[in-house]
């Protein structure tokens, strides 16, 4: 699977058959501007027209509920004829890692990581420590610097990285990551670039979407 | 009043998804929390209830005697009556409130505010699993390990002040105090202890979970709420125990030997 990333094509055909399609999303049909058509696979970046844009499209996402006049396709999948048991097993594919990484301030880095996975699958808990020195040693972060830090002690950098940590134990087919937060140096911001090349390693068959506002907007 | 009704059904609906979701404290982060929860509010508040539960105590005892000029055998019918069936059960429920209560509806308050609750259910985690349901039963179980330690501290205190006090040696004391008072009290404090501490719990979770507002200041309002409300149901909770129990009384069932 090749790691190189792709803008998403806008003005792809939002009436193709949903197969092969990781996320497709159409806020209104005449407005081809805000269409989103993502191939299954690789690593995409998606330039929401604005803030609000993009929270309706994660919000889509994450609900598994385009909402009215919308069109939303997961992972091959109209979500529009779904039941609600559909819905939930189509979300279950399904991770996403806000700007600030989404962690509770209560828990330190190592609980962040394993609480979704301690939640949703706890048998596979005896193998993610080492999972998680993997993970990290890939991207060049000693564990025993980060996995005790409480997020107020974090950079930006390190709440992201937990963050990602986070879903790539779960090993989801669909990532969708908002873009950096600022508060990055140079370093860590050519450091982060690496998460999805590093996700599809552990999934070759998953996608890695990264949705950015636009510039201007 | 419709807001009164809404915050009791709210509570209410907390409570039947605490009852359905037990099996959630077998998961290893539910169980975590669960362990923190018994740890912060039951064993670190060990060291504060020492003191007041010997000053109950050696209070009451001191004042009976001096009062009523009693003998030892009144004093320790008064110390098993009081202590054991209601201050201690009260006094390790106004502890509760004190320190895991404010601190639970604020924790909880903030997490809904910074959007950490939201960030849980991204994760396809159920808030109420993770943050209610450990909090509800480390709570209860806590409040009623804190009334057994008040008894305890606050009845030994008594007995020892007693025996300084009047005609009576420790031993004559203590004797009596075995004779008077029965396991049904401790299991009748314990019982009650368990229900307050549940029911602290329930109503701070469910004004942590529901502050009046998305602003920093809607923290405090909450956390006003949650201990407000809390102490007004421990209060009619012991309300609803002592009618039960002294109603048993008037229908002959316990016979209350005065």
């Amino acid at each position: 699977m090749s790691q190189a990333e792709s803008t998403a094509q806008r003005d792809a055909d939002p009436a193709a058959s949903p197969q092969g399609v990781a996320l497709g999303y159409e806020a209104q049909p005449d407005r081809a501007n805000e269409r989103v058509w993502i191939p299954i696979g690789g690593s995409h970046r998606v330039p929401c027209l604005s803030e609000f844009r993009r929270k309706s499209l994660v919000s889509a996402v994450l609900e598994v509920n385009p909402g009215p006049q919308a069109r939303l396709v997961l992972l091959g999948v109209d979500v529009d004829g779904l039941r609600p048991a559909g819905r939930a097993a189509l979300r279950e594919r399904i991770a996403y890692i806000p700007a600030d990484g989404g962690l509770l301030s209560n828990l330190n880095a190592w609980e962040n990581m394993v609480l979704p996975i301690g939640f949703h699958h706890p048998r596979q808990l005896s193998g993610v420590e080492a999972q998680v020195k993997g993970l990290l040693e890939g991207l060049a972060v000693d564990p025993r610097t980060l996995l005790a830090k409480l997020p107020e002690r974090m950079t930006s950098y390190e709440k992201k990285l937990t963050a990602y940590v986070r879903i790539a134990l779960e090993k989801p087919d669909l990532v969708l990551a908002e873009e950096e937060p600022g508060g990055m140096d140079p370093a860590e911001r050519a450091a982060a670039t690496r998460f999805p090349a590093v996700y599809l390693e552990r999934c070759p068959a998953g996608t890695y979407v990264q949705l950015e506002v636009a510039s201007g907007h | 009043m419709i807001g009164v009704y809404r915050e009791f059904e709210g509570c209410m609906r907390l409570l039947g998804h605490v009852l359905r979701r037990l099996p959630v404290l077998a998961l290893p982060p539910v169980a975590e929390s669960l362990t923190r929860q018994i740890y912060f509010t039951g064993a670190s508040a060990t060291a504060g209830i020492v003191l007041r539960g010997a000053f109950i105590g050696t209070f009451i005892i001191a004042y009976v005697i001096d009062v009523l000029d009693a003998n030892a055998a009144l004093a320790i019918k008064i110390l098993v009556w009081v202590v054991l069936r209601e201050i201690g059960p009260l006094i390790a429920a106004v502890l509760v409130i004190q320190r895991s209560g404010t601190a639970v509806t604020t924790e909880l308050a903030l997490m809904q505010i910074s959007g950490e609750v939201a960030s849980l259910r991204r994760m396809r985690i159920d808030p109420r699993d993770y943050l209610v349901v450990p909090r509800v039963l480390g709570i209860a179980v806590s409040t009623a390990a804190l009334t057994f330690f008040v008894q305890v501290i606050a009845v030994g205190g008594g007995i020892l002040l007693s025996s300084l006090s009047i005609e009576a040696s420790l031993g004559e004391l203590v004797s009596e105090f075995f004779i008077l008072a029965s396991p049904v009290d401790f299991v009748y404090a314990m019982i009650k202890s368990f229900l307050f501490g549940a029911a602290i719990a329930l109503v701070c979770c469910y004004h942590g979970l529901h502050p009046p507002g998305t602003s920093i200041n809607a923290v405090p309002k909450a956390a006003i709420n949650g201990v407000t409300q809390s102490t007004l149901l421990v209060l009619l909770l012991n309300v609803v125990f002592a009618y039960l129990v002294f109603g048993q009384v008037l229908f002959g069932l316990v016979t209350a030997k005065l």
